[in-house]
């Protein structure tokens, strides 16, 4: 059959998926695969009930013999060139649902264990006079979710502007060591946690400068979310337009006034998300906070004077006791900073989604 | 091409013919160079922290795998840990580059658009789960499947050095330790690759099909050649992760002041990183203080040169530049 040329095809023809031309199927295809995807599964589930292999060994066995029969299905549709598709496709399915299974099972395990720790005494109390073995009716969290809140604020005072300053830096100055900046931001941001945490000990905890206290994390967080900030919020202002800038230069109005009254509005909601991103960055660190921001069981509000504890120390410091309910409380405590973490996840995305307004 | 250069003359020329914009520049100016002031201040601190221990201890430092202040002369080293830094990351990227490919290509050229961003989703979510919760799972969750699945290794294959185990241990091994990195570095290389094989010019890969490719000849011959340099930054990027990571293999891998050299399923291991944490608490004096800066030292300085030459990777290939 013929078909004559007809312009108005064209948006239609464009719209097509180009770079998935796999994606069509033919009958024969999907009653192949079908076969290719029960019969294995019958034979694992037949040793599984009726054989003494044990059950991990089956499993293990379960994706070469997938791949025999995906391997068999795609010879007889699509001759000896399918199998190399069959095995891609099996394996890539496969790594899938390997990270799916990873992560509902962090997320199972957190609500499974963490929802016996919650309670109100535990969201609204202290840890004073608890040891390990003290039930779990005692005791709670408050005083380390209060200095993880502290010690994110701190670190956000600091690393916020520097971070939007090098952005700004980046796409509105425009000096000539652009490329040289960025390289550094991205270097650092490879930086290790614990390194963070060495460097603040060594220059101002070790030198008697400042105290270990909710001021020393607040620092070593900040040099965590910096790269972070920067990074983000320099996609972010890239996005907004030039015609903005040079309509706002043309109006007569500075350098400075372009960049605070028109470019970073512009670009608010992105950065914001920048900053959640940053948050999100550092909440869960826990290296840097046992070498400068330690750990107190009592609630502490000044920053500068005391250690104070933070919700990644006490898990840390309850992992691997002995006592269960110890244990308890460590799911809880990181049942608590993960809900932190995915609320600022959601946040990021749902605003992310429209950079600039 | 000469309308943004233009343009850009001009904004350079607005941005210094103002007193006050004069003075933002300059602070603008000096604030992003915080970022480069930061790294040399760790590399000068801490280096000035790792000169005494090398001017009493010399190489030995670096190649001892020891940590006893006890005797006299003590007998200090990092070279196990070093060592073990490098074979848990190794373990994690022999076990999370193939995911990570087979993860992007599933997401990039197989699954159907809503399904790829449920994945794409879920992976930065795993991205953004702290260390320390993936720790604490990996103690309670993992280490007992992990135990069976290394017995089973042991019992099937042990005839290959690697899965040797001679004590009957299955925990603590460098394996859990490495499978606990490979999950924090899947979704870091994913991300990547990503991008890079997204990036594939549609032409390229409709040309390959109209020339009667089947979808492993395309990957093979278009799309994984394009996006090389993007897929080996990304892998370095993940290597970077996965020597700096300290909290979640404190957890779960036994450190031993000896080099394990090849045996991923025997107990025992070492890490730079999950040493500085074990040792801090219960450091003996000034003087052990010194010692883990200046493993710290080394540690910072060997994430630095991967991460330096992943980035230089990355951004040749064009990621960075967009």
């Amino acid at each position: 059959m013929t078909t004559l040329f007809d312009p108005s095809r064209i948006p239609t023809l464009q719209q097509q998926e180009r770079t998935r031309p796999w994606s069509k199927r033919t009958k024969k295809f999907d009653v192949s695969v079908a076969l290719a995807v029960i019969v294995p599964l019958l034979i694992v589930v037949a040793m599984f009930q009726f054989s003494d292999i044990p059950d991990a060994l089956v499993m293990v066995i379960y994706l070469p013999l997938q791949l025999i029969a995906s391997g068999i299905a795609a010879y007889l549709t699509k001759g000896k060139r399918g199998i190399g598709d069959s095995l891609i496709i099996v394996n890539a399915i496969g790594a899938s649902i390997f990270s799916f299974v990873v992560i509902i099972s962090v997320i199972w395990s957190l609500l499974s264990h963490g929802i016996k720790a919650l309670s109100i005494p535990f969201l609204t109390q202290n840890s004073t006079y608890i040891s390990p073995s003290t039930p779990l009716e005692y005791g709670g969290i408050a005083h380390a979710a209060l200095g993880t809140l502290l010690i994110v604020a701190i670190s956000a005072l600091i690393a916020v502007p520097i971070g939007i300053a090098t952005a700004i830096y980046i796409t509105e100055v425009r000096g000539r060591a652009v490329p040289y900046v960025r390289f550094f931001v991205q270097s650092m941001s490879g930086v290790p946690s614990v390194v963070a945490g060495l460097f603040i000990l060594t220059t101002l905890i070790l030198t008697g400068a400042i105290n270990t206290s909710a001021f020393a994390g607040g620092l070593a967080y900040a040099i965590l979310m910096l790269p972070t900030v920067a990074r983000t919020a320099e996609e972010v202002l890239r996005l907004v337009p030039d015609d903005l800038r040079t309509g706002a230069l043309a109006l007569g109005s500075t350098r400075a006034r372009t960049v605070f009254q028109v470019v970073l509005p512009a670009a608010k909601t992105g950065i914001v998300t920048a900053i959640i991103l940053g948050v999100a960055r550092v909440i869960g660190e826990t290296a840097p906070l046992l070498m400068t921001a330690g750990k107190n069981d009592a609630t502490v509000t000044n920053p500068f004077s005391d250690p104070i504890s933070t919700l990644p120390v006490s898990i840390f410091e309850n992992v691997a006791q002995p006592y269960p309910d110890a244990v308890t409380r460590a799911w809880g405590s990181a049942l608590i900073l993960m809900v932190v973490v995915a609320i600022l996840f959601t946040a990021a995305r749902l605003i992310g989604r429209n950079k600039v307004k | 091409m000469a309308t943004p250069d233009l343009q850009q003359r001009d904004l350079q020329a607005a941005a210094t013919s103002h007193r006050g914009d004069r003075v933002f520049n300059r602070a603008i100016t000096v604030a992003a160079f915080i970022s480069l002031i930061i790294l040399a201040g760790i590399a000068i601190f801490l280096g000035a922290q790792a000169l005494p221990v090398f001017q009493e201890l010399g190489f030995s430092f670096l190649t001892t795998t020891a940590w006893d202040l006890t005797t006299d002369p003590v007998s200090v080293g990092i070279f196990g840990m070093l060592y073990g830094s490098i074979l848990l990351s190794v373990v994690a990227l022999v076990i999370a580059v193939p995911a990570s490919l087979l993860l992007s290509i599933f997401i990039v050229f197989l699954a159907p658009k809503k399904l790829a961003s449920i994945l794409t989703n879920s992976i930065d979510l795993m991205a953004a789960i702290p260390s320390v919760i993936l720790g604490l799972w990996a103690f309670y969750v993992l280490n007992p499947q992990a135990e069976e699945w290394q017995r089973l290794l042991n019992e099937y294959l042990g005839w290959i050095p690697f899965f040797e185990n001679a004590s009957g241990n299955f925990l603590g091994t460098p394996f859990i330790a490495g499978f606990v990195l490979a999950i924090m570095v899947i979704p870091i290389t994913t991300s990547v690759t990503r991008e890079v094989l997204g990036r594939t010019p549609p032409d390229l890969i409709n040309a390959a099909e109209a020339l009667g490719c089947s979808m492993w000849t395309m990957l093979r011959y278009v799309a994984l050649p394009y996006g090389r340099g993007g897929i080996v930054g990304g892998v370095m990027l993940g290597l970077g992760r996965a020597l700096g990571e300290t909290i979640a293999v404190f957890f779960v891998l036994k450190l031993v002041y000896d080099t394990n050299w090849y045996h991923v399923i025997e107990s025992g291991g070492g890490s730079v990183a999950t040493l500085i944490v074990s040792r801090f608490g219960e450091a003996s004096g000034p003087f052990e203080v010194q010692l883990l800066l200046a493993a710290g030292f080394f540690l910072f300085l060997m994430t630095l040169i991967v991460n330096m030459i992943a980035n230089l990777i990355v951004s040749r290939t064009g990621r960075l530049k967009k």
